[in-house]
């Protein structure tokens, strides 16, 4: 009898083995078919953002400022330290992790893209998608456009990886072919976005700033001035008088800001981290370096931009751009201050000086600086427009890349052999996929 | 209230009857009704004259014993007269056949200098040692308890061959890395497999806070001196029956347990001690420092920072003040230990109750762990064929916790040692201010407030039916609970709380639960053939669940519980694995002389695919018994010779995650713009299977001249292929990476131990135990090299073995220059990443320990030696400590340090300062690599045992005193506090030692009673 038993039990067990060994996960759902909805198809649009924003939070902007001549680093560890000596090894840790997060923006919004062009459900109105779709289209034109500035061409990627093999083995197309593909994405983004304004996502006119820029990097010099005057005579946004009133009391959205990423106290920005010293709970690893404090705490180069930086109880200088506790700090893509200065250098390049130097000065005279005379040499003008975009933007990533689209890097930055204007293909992507060639100089 | 009234009062009452059980109902009476005589007698240890309980005595040619009682007497009423040969057995002991010529008798018996009498517990049945098969080596409570630390494991470096436990450090409590006949996995789990009384316990911390690198202990849940003995389960043969994760050995603990016909027994050991680091950082004064870094600034043509203060200078280096922070955060510790248990049983019933408190000081402020544990093991015969009992233990883990590694926030030895030595701890307006980018060491210290508390409950209930004289059948139902409480707080005097403060709470929970059945069957068929058969399933399901808070902005230092917080943010995690599990074993043994057997287990796992969730692993093992063959019967000097092999295949999917092998889409933390978000996080590989591991042993067990010398030699190779591996995708595809099978490792070693008697007189016994290893780790497959640890010190490449240190190899510094030569690998003519190479790895050549036991009357000694011979250590605290100035007023410099070339001519291998990451102050200079061979005095005891005579005036069965001193010397080449501190926080960094507390030297003084 006993060993009956043993058998019914032996049996139930064996049998329900099948379903034991069946386990779900609860924090993240598996299979495809995921966006089916509006409102999935919004959770993954922000899942995009959420991308966007991480290679944002620290690493690209490390390329960004430390290449420049305005920070200086302070950790240990100094792989960051290379950006700043310009000598950056195809090992470094920073690179690889921007250009993986870059990427791992443009796989999402290459999901977005997919599922909702060919989406045939009816639970969704045209008005929704095309929204939704050309927000994916803008960020994804905002990723090449990161990628092609820092190491020019890049493998371009416009389907989502949906198994393992797919997107790799995918050559570097030329720099002009990842251009062509920024334009490409930022012209149908504009198709289907609507002109509305918002600060924290992509509309219309972020997408017409982000074109006053990509032309202004391409030297068509018309067209910048054609899509930065669309966003001057907008309304909604304004030069806010004095200069720290963008970033002051805890506001946020402000009619300068044409592009910022969202943070709050659910979402804090890692980035006030790097800056605060560790008395206000940072580590003060991204520091502004002596030449810059110079600038910024004399009278005549700092103005009002002298609030950008303020002194901790050891007596060090910290960058006070990112400051809010928690760090609600938005980042600062685009301001309108940006657009004006593109007008100028773009108006200067094509000798209407008056111009040129009636917007630099609106800049000037919003950091309470002393007006630049009127001039026709336009190397000078040049010059004073570069002057105020490293002052100007002391905290925002354009330093660097601004030295580089100016033919200048290498007379500012002392730095000996062309090649390091691009930065190395990270050396771990070179082993993952032997089909990327190294960007030519770079041992490995 | 009333139910555990009532509870108590049922307990109360068990005990109470099993205390006043009469002896005399053991002691029964042969069932011979004429009475022809009556034998008393005593039987009392040779040695020390104890009295010995449960002795079996039989007479000869009658089929009834008897069993000593507590005083060890016996007694006996026969039908037979005198004399009489009586045989007498006690587990421990040597069988002793005796005649006796008049009653009362009074017998010695000689401890048996072998443990060939032993029973082992193999793959859930047990066997005599001397007819095993396996690899095992079982350790009994002393070996495991001889030096204060938090969990047991951490002392089986030196006591089993074949046992690595790195990265021990002077935080008690902390997690441990074991390595059993080497290691086997990149990605999966490469600790052994913990089972505690037939429990797979969990042994992956649950901690979640960043304490900058090691997390807790979950073993250290257990009070040692709960353990009967340890087992540690080697090759194939013994680990096989347990299928999953057996790849990495297994390390079966039994707990105590009452013995049948036992009577109450009350234990107490009480210890209590001081812990001291036997050595610290030397450090370069604040002028010393201060020259340095003008030394610095010179050799690059830079102003010097340190001349008068009236140049706008910091003053001058001789003006400089030296603070010593070191002392402040090191502290002579306390160790404090008591523990009571309660045992014994009548025929039905056996019991085991244990209480301990053990209270452990950190020697690194203000970091302490302490344990209070409970025990409860019942077994009750219900009646002929049933028995059922239970093992249950409750602890509950206390810690105060910091950051003894890495990390700038809140990192005690950063602040410590990391800060230079001439900044003051004060600022102009005389407030104390952190330096260098990290905490004040002292506002740290006074406000520290991190911790945890682990309630672990850890039990079982089993049931048992022996069916017939040879088929039983077993079932059992055991738990592994694990609650785990953690907070941290962080004031605003602190960095990880400026500006208003900062506290974490996180609960997680681990739970799992197994229900396994077994039928065995078990017969002799005449004197030759035995024959054995084991069919068994288990039913495992583990889940983790964590639920954290975290509060920003509080309105002072005062408030500290989240709920008063300005801003709160949340988060959940989930987990759960199921394992399905069916095994089988079946053995023979010819004469006892020819043994064979062979088991299969199959495993499935709920963490793989439909298709590959099922493991299969089979083991075959042989062994031949020598000495009972006719041509060494006559060889009387050998009294054990036996030769073993075994081949098996074990699995692994431990470690990785539970859902590994499925596309997944995730929930953005924190979503954008307060609405949630989602993401593609995982591309999988649908085919993810088990990890294997074929093992082969071969091995020869001797025991020789009268049991006093016996030896055990293994030689292993075991291959590991379908390696879970972490796999890099290109960046394109918007993936890091993704787990797949790919990695194929080999460990090949030999073991040796030996024990021998070589004194043993009435007054004087002399024992040792050696044992020495080696491994040999290679990576056999490898596609890509992949880099771990800071700076990419460590690198796993084909054909090399894992944690293996890549750095540059520094040649010498030229006498001329002060620049130190690197090895030019390509001979390109410049140093570059190109020119790092392999050059050394953790592994030894080999290790091992030797134990010597001395007894003389009532004293005894032992000591406890460990060694490790050809190991190397990246000691990355000079990295950062011997930057020569160039790291300024961020980092200490180190006195070893001041050893730099200063000018032509100089002999030396510091090199002149030319600032980081130049060519003198590389990162991964090989600079730092160094020996980590050592030997160490591990532990030194000295215990006075009280004579009979004096014990039973006091009514005591036993009190023991002693003196213990640990880690008195080590005798080693490596410049660090530690040479086996080192770890990073993965288990793939090991050997890189940044920031950790050594383990200290410690003295204490104990008391083991018996009532």
């Amino acid at each position: 009898m006993k060993k009956y038993y043993f058998y019914l039990l032996a049996f139930v067990f064996f049998s329900s083995c099948s379903s034991f060994l069946d386990v779900e996960p609860r924090t993240s759902i598996s299979g495809d078919q995921v966006i089916n909805d509006e409102t999935s198809a919004k959770a993954a649009l922000n899942g995009v953002y959420a991308a966007l924003r991480n290679y944002y939070s620290i690493n690209y902007q490390s390329i960004a400022y430390l290449s420049g001549d305005n920070i200086e680093w302070t950790g240990s560890q100094s792989q960051i330290q290379e950006f700043i000596n310009h000598k950056v090894n195809a090992e470094n840790a920073t690179l690889a992790s921007a250009w993986n997060g870059i990427y791992k923006s443009i796989d999402r919004a290459n999901n977005v893209i997919r599922d909702l062009t060919n989406y045939d459900k009816q639970n969704m109105s045209d008005v929704v998608k095309q929204n939704i779709l050309g927000q994916a289209y803008a960020i994804r034109a905002l990723n090449y456009f990161d990628l092609v500035r820092v190491w020019g061409g890049v493998p371009i990627v416009t389907v989502p990886t949906a198994k393992i093999g797919e997107n790799m083995g995918i050559a570097r197309s030329s720099s002009d072919q990842v251009y062509a593909r920024v334009l490409e994405d930022l012209n149908t983004a504009e198709g289907l976005l609507s002109n509305t304004t918002d600060r924290t996502a992509f509309t219309k006119k972020t997408v017409l700033a982000l074109k006053a820029r990509y032309y202004l990097y391409r030297q068509d010099w018309q067209q910048a001035i054609q899509y930065a005057n669309r966003l001057l005579s907008d309304q909604d946004y304004e030069l806010l008088n004095p200069y720290y009133s963008f970033f002051k009391n805890d506001l946020t959205e402000t009619k300068e800001s044409i592009f910022e990423l969202f943070y709050s106290a659910n979402e804090p920005n890692p980035h006030r981290a790097q800056w605060q010293p560790q008395t206000n709970g940072g580590t003060r690893q991204w520091a502004p370096n002596a030449v810059l404090v110079k600038l910024l705490t004399t009278a005549e180069t700092g103005g009002a931009r002298s609030e950008l930086i303020a002194k901790d109880n050891q007596g060090r200088w910290y960058g006070n751009l990112y400051y809010r506790d928690p760090a609600k700090d938005p980042t600062y893509i685009i301001r309108i201050a940006e657009i004006l200065l593109i007008r100028a250098e773009a108006s200067t390049q094509l000798g209407n000086f008056t111009q040129a130097v009636t917007d630099l000065n609106r800049i000037r005279t919003r950091a309470a600086l002393a007006v630049r005379p009127s001039s026709s040499d336009k190397e000078q003008i040049l010059q004073w427009i570069a002057d105020e975009r490293r002052l100007e933007f002391a905290f925002e990533a354009h330093r660097w890349f601004d030295l580089v689209r100016t033919d200048r890097a290498k007379q500012v930055l002392g730095i000996q052999e062309d090649f390091r204007l691009l930065l190395p293909i990270p050396y771990s992507q070179l082993l993952a996929d032997p089909v990327l060639k190294q960007n030519p100089g770079y041992s490995r | 209230m009333k139910k555990i009234k009532h509870a108590k009062h049922i307990l109360f009452c068990i005990l109470f009857a099993m205390a006043f059980v009469p002896v005399d109902l053991f002691a029964q009476i042969a069932g011979e009704p004429i009475i022809n005589a009556t034998l008393q007698g005593k039987i009392v240890d040779s040695i020390s004259g104890e009295p010995l309980e449960g002795v079996t005595v039989q007479l000869e040619a009658v089929t009834h014993s008897v069993k000593t009682d507590e005083k060890g007497n016996f007694h006996f009423v026969t039908g037979q007269k005198l004399p009489f040969t009586l045989a007498l057995s006690y587990v421990g002991y040597e069988r002793r056949k005796l005649v006796v010529n008049a009653s009362p008798v009074l017998i010695k018996l000689q401890r048996s200098s072998d443990s060939l009498d032993e029973v082992v517990v193999v793959g859930y049945t047990t066997v005599g040692k001397k007819n095993l098969i396996g690899s095992v080596e079982k350790l009994g409570l002393k070996e495991v308890s001889s030096i204060p630390t938090g969990s047991f494991d951490a002392q089986l470096q030196g006591k089993v061959a074949g046992v690595q436990v790195s990265s021990s450090t002077g935080v008690p409590g902390e997690a441990l890395n074991i390595r059993l006949r080497g290691a086997t996995s990149i990605n999966a789990n490469n600790n052994p497999l913990y089972v505690i009384d037939g429990v797979f316990v969990n042994s992956e911390s649950l901690q979640t806070l960043n304490t900058g690198g090691k997390a807790t202990s979950p073993i250290a849940d257990l009070n040692p001196s709960d353990i009967e003995y340890v087992e540690v389960l080697k090759d194939a043969e013994a680990t096989a029956l347990y299928g999953s994760r057996g790849a990495n050995g297994v390390i079966l603990i039994t707990t105590k347990r009452g013995k049948n016909g036992q009577s109450t027994k009350i234990d107490v050991n009480l210890y209590a001690g001081r812990a001291k680091a036997a050595k610290l950082w030397e450090l370069t004064t604040g002028p010393e420092h201060a020259e340095l870094v003008n030394e610095y600034n010179r050799n690059i043509g830079k102003p010097e920072p340190f001349v008068s203060t009236a140049q706008g200078g910091r003053g001058l280096p001789s003006e400089q003040q030296t603070y010593d922070r070191l002392s402040e955060a090191f502290r002579s510790a306390g160790i404090y230990n008591a523990d009571i248990s309660l045992y014994g049983g009548s025929d039905k019933t056996t019991y085991y109750l244990g209480a301990g408190y053990n209270k452990q000081e950190s020697i690194l402020r203000p970091l302490a762990f302490d344990r209070a544990s409970f025990r409860f093991n019942l077994d009750q015969k219900i009646n002929d064929r049933l028995k059922v009992g239970a093992s249950n233990a409750i602890s509950r883990t206390g810690r105060n916790q910091g950051r003894a590694g890495d990390g700038p926030q809140g990192g005690i030895l950063q602040a410590a040692l990391h800060t230079p030595t001439y900044l003051s701890p004060y600022n102009e307006q005389g407030e104390l201010v952190g330096r260098a980018g990290f905490d004040n060491l002292t506002l740290l210290l006074d406000n520290y407030d991190v911790g945890s508390i682990s309630l672990r409950y850890i039990g079982n209930i089993y049931g048992e039916y022996q069916i017939s004289p040879s088929l039983k059948f077993r079932s059992t139902f055991s738990v592994d609970y694990n609650h785990y409480d953690e907070h941290e707080y962080w004031n605003k005097f602190l960095i990880a709380g400026s500006p208003s403060g900062s506290a974490t709470s996180a609960i997680s929970q681990a739970t799992t639960w197994i229900n396994e059945q077994t039928l065995t069957y078990r017969k002799r068929l005449g004197t030759q053939h035995s024959f054995g058969l084991l069919l068994g399933n288990t039913l495992q399901s583990s889940t983790f669940s964590l639920t954290s808070a975290t509060g920003k902005g509080f309105a002072s230092n005062d408030f500290k519980i989240i709920g008063s917080a300005a801003n709160t943010t949340s988060f959940q995690d989930w987990d759960k694995y199921n394992l399905a599990s069916f095994f089988g074993r079946i053995d023979y043994g010819f004469a006892d002389k020819y043994l064979i057997d062979f088991s299969l287990r199959a495993d499935g796992s709920s963490k793989f695919n439909k298709g590959y969730q099922w493991g299969y692993f089979p083991a075959l093992g042989l062994a031949w018994r020598l000495n009972k063959e006719n041509f060494l019967q006559d060889i009387s000097f050998i009294n054990d010779l036996k030769i073993r092999s075994s081949y098996g295949i074990t699995g692994n999917q431990s470690g990785i995650n539970s859902f590994a092998s499925r596309q997944l889409w995730s929930g953005v933390n924190g979503a954008y713009r307060g609405v949630a978000g989602m993401f593609p996080e995982q591309l999988a590989d649908e085919k993810l299977t088990w990890e294997q591991t074929s093992q082969f042993n071969i091995g020869l067990d001797a025991a020789l001249f009268n049991n006093r010398l016996s030896f055990a030699f293994n030689y292993y190779d075991k291959q590991t292929k379908d390696g879970l591996l972490t796999a890099v995708l290109p960046g394109t595809t918007g993936y890091d990476n993704y787990l797949n099978n790919a990695a194929e490792i080999s460990n090949r070693g030999i073991e040796f131990t030996l024990n021998s008697t070589n004194i043993q007189q009435n007054n004087w016994t002399w024992t040792t135990a050696f044992n020495i290893a080696r491994n040999v780790n290679t990576i056999k497959h490898l596609s890509k090299p992949m880099n771990f640890g800071s700076r990419d010190l460590i690198l796993f490449k084909e054909g090399s073995p894992m944690y293996s240190f890549w750095v540059y190899k520094q040649l010498y510094v030229d006498s001329q220059t002060g620049d130190a030569v690197y090895e030019d690998v390509n001979g390109d003519g410049k140093i570059t990443t190109d020119d790092r190479q392999l050059l050394g790895s953790i592994w030894p050549d080999f290790f091992g320990g030797i134990t010597n036991n001395f007894s003389y009357k009532n004293w005894d000694l032992s000591t406890f030696l460990s060694f490790s011979v050809g190991n190397e250590i990246y000691n990355h605290n000079r990295f950062f400590g011997e930057a020569g100035g160039a790291r300024d007023a961020a980092r200490v410099i180190f006195r070893s340090n001041l050893d730099r070339w200063q000018q032509p001519g100089d002999i030396t291998d510091v090199p002149r300062t030319d600032g980081i990451n130049n060519n003198n102050y590389k990162d991964g200079g090989g600079r730092w690599l160094e020996d980590g061979s050592y030997l160490r005095f591990r532990s030194l005891s000295l215990g006075y045992n009280l004579p009979a005579a004096a014990l039973e005036k006091l009514s005591l069965t036993k009190l023991r005193v002693y003196v213990q001193a640990t880690n008195l010397f080590t005798w080693t080449k490596y410049t660090g506090l530690d040479p086996e501190s080192a770890a990073g926080s993965s288990a793939n960094e090991q050997g890189i030692d940044l920031g950790t507390p050594p383990q200290p030297r410690s003295f204490q003084l104990g008391v083991n009673l018996t009532l």
